[in-house]
């Protein structure tokens, strides 16, 4: 049997406006709770990336002593030792004058022109900055060639990246929580909405049943009431997370050091997508529940 | 019957939904019993049979099972033992996604009348095709015609609130019929109506009766019963311990009265009383 849209559309408007203070309650839970489950996933994008964009970098460094140069014997042991250690994808070797550019580089982009003055080409070491296969090697390589001959000292940022991502990774959890606990409630007010309307409606419902409309007839306009709260809520959380990405993005254009943890627009963009998802998930679930509990066809 | 209006007899009783055949039975029980929680039985063993085109009063003390009876027809209830045929299908074995198309061919009035507060005459009739999916063509042509035949075609944008109780049982039996039902369920549709607005609705039904609608009417009225003169079936205590074909409100210690013989034989000895006995003088009355 044909349903018509017309119909279907404007029985869902009217439900929602007799009933819009519920309505308002329920579409901004929606809203808030996915604006949280929306900043947390661009959240953990963001801090996976620059944990990324450090990985590719370098993984280790190896520091020469300021008196080596490439063609010392120690160069070329600790040269050769990389070449034999399978945990090593490859190694680059700056000279002083390229060591000395790459730390002019460095210390400018975080603003230190002090430190540029004390740096002379003699006195900076020549280093190998190596990829690992996997940074999580990063330790076992690094004993390995501290105590080298003609070694400096080896750094790699192993620590910091953890600091980062256990710090990034309870942000995550508190927000992931706290959006639960909200989709939860999100839920229950669509589900109380939608019983609030087949109550209010109770009259048309038993009309409707007496003179033979289907189930689905029935059920539709409250089904799609549900629908529609959480879409807009999704909207709104959508919103939200776009100013958010916008903002955060313009703030991080001022700290060049975290460009890279900027999530591309792809992924924000499939953040999104999720979220609306969610939102239709949330809508149509609670007003299942609602039209199976409370509405008798 | 000059004054009758002509929209009823060119559409035939049964459109609503071919699937349910023109079975000449409309109705048919077979030792049906209903029990209702904490064994409560509100039918018991109850076989009976109602032909096409019957005007039937169902009569009995209040709690005796009427009600019942008509719920058990729309499958608002589920029945313990026995059959229920309605228009040759057996209404326990529909599935549940049939029913609204059983109830497509029944229609219903009850003493509250039910309209909806908030929609005209016009919506409240239409509604009923809207909500089965009949285009608006079809509600613009079939709701002034079903008003036009109760005796409201002037009133179609007023109220209900606006309505005597007469009137909304009027709306109340063209939102009943707008679908052309095999069957009109009425259960104590006179009950919140004083005597004369009361003869008026029944001469109504009595009018779409004749249109080959088959009526089931419950009540408690006696005087409405007894002018009539149609087959009544008594129930008391959820047993049927009358069927009578020209009965009247009351035991009738007459010859015709049946106690204890099977329903079905009684059915076919129907035919004769299709035509109400004192109709001339029930008109004058209704006529105001």
């Amino acid at each position: 049997m044909p349903i018509s849209i017309g119909y279907i559309s404007r029985e869902t408007a009217n439900n929602l406006w007799r009933n819009r203070l519920m309505a308002i309650a329920a579409i901004l839970t929606v809203g808030v709770s996915l604006s949280l489950v929306g900043t947390a996933l661009l959240l953990r994008q963001a801090v996976n990336n620059s944990l990324n964009a450090l990985q590719a970098n370098v993984d280790l460094q190896i520091f020469m002593n300021p008196d080596t140069t490439s063609t010392s014997a120690a160069t070329a042991t600790v040269r050769s030792l990389a070449e034999q250690t399978p945990q090593v994808k490859k190694c680059n070797y700056l000279n002083h004058q390229q060591s000395y550019a790459n730390a002019v580089a460095l210390f400018r982009a975080q603003g230190e022109e002090e430190a540029i003055a004390a740096l002379t080409v003699a006195s900076t070491p020549p280093v190998f900055q190596c990829t690992l296969v996997q940074a999580g090697d990063a330790a076992t390589v690094a004993t390995l060639f501290n105590g080298q001959p003609g070694v400096f000292k080896v750094e790699y940022p192993a620590k910091s990246i953890h600091t980062l991502e256990s710090i990034s990774k309870v942000a995550q959890i508190v927000l992931l929580v706290l959006a639960l606990v909200l989709l939860v409630s999100s839920v229950v007010l669509i589900l109380n909405a939608i019983r609030m309307a087949i109550f209010s409606r109770r009259r048309e419902v038993g009309v409707m049943r007496l003179v033979g409309a289907t189930a689905w007839f029935i059920r539709l306009p409250f089904m799609m009431e549900g629908l529609v709260q959480g879409v807009i809520g999704a909207a709104i959380a959508v919103g939200m997370v776009v100013l958010g990405d916008f903002g955060i993005g313009a703030l991080l254009h001022h700290f060049p050091e975290f460009q890279k943890a900027v999530v591309p627009s792809h992924d924000v963009l499939v953040t999104e997508l999720f979220v609306v998802f969610v939102g239709i998930v949330v809508g149509v679930g609670g007003s299942a529940v609602a039209v199976r509990r409370f509405l008798d066809v | 019957m000059a004054a009758e209006p002509a929209g009823p007899a060119e559409l035939p009783a049964g459109l609503a939904d071919p699937a349910f055949g023109n079975e000449r039975r409309m109705i048919r029980f077979d030792n049906v019993t209903k029990k209702y929680k904490g064994d409560v039985v509100a039918l018991r063993d109850v076989s009976l049979e109602i032909t096409k085109g019957e005007f039937v009063f169902v009569v009995g003390a209040s709690g005796s099972g009427k009600t019942t009876l008509l719920k058990l027809l729309l499958r608002e209830e589920s029945i313990d033992a026995g059959q229920i045929w309605v228009a040759g299908r057996e209404v326990g074995r529909l599935s549940n996604w049939r029913v609204p198309y059983l109830r497509r061919n029944l229609g219903c009035v009850f003493q509250d009348f039910r309209l909806l507060p908030n929609k005209t005459v016009f919506d409240n009739v239409g509604f009923a095709l809207q909500v089965i999916g009949r285009p608006r063509s079809v509600i613009t042509s079939q709701v002034p015609q079903v008003l036009e035949l109760v005796g409201l075609g002037q009133k179609g944008a007023r109220y209900p609130h606006e309505l005597s109780g007469g009137e909304q049982q009027r709306v109340a039996i063209a939102r009943a019929f707008v679908n052309r039902p095999l069957i009109l369920l009425a259960d104590e549709p006179t009950g919140n109506l004083d005597p004369t607005t009361s003869l008026g609705i029944v001469s109504l039904l009595d009018r779409i009766n004749r249109t080959g609608t088959t009526v089931v009417m419950a009540t408690h009225d006696s005087s409405i019963v007894d002018q009539m003169r149609r087959r009544v079936i008594e129930i008391d205590h959820g047993r049927i311990i009358r069927d009578q074909a020209r009965g009247i409100y009351g035991i009738d210690p007459s010859p015709s009265t049946t106690r204890g013989v099977p329903a079905v034989s009684l059915a076919s000895g129907n035919a004769t009383t299709m035509e109400p006995p004192a109709r001339g003088e029930r008109r004058s009355r209704t006529r105001h």
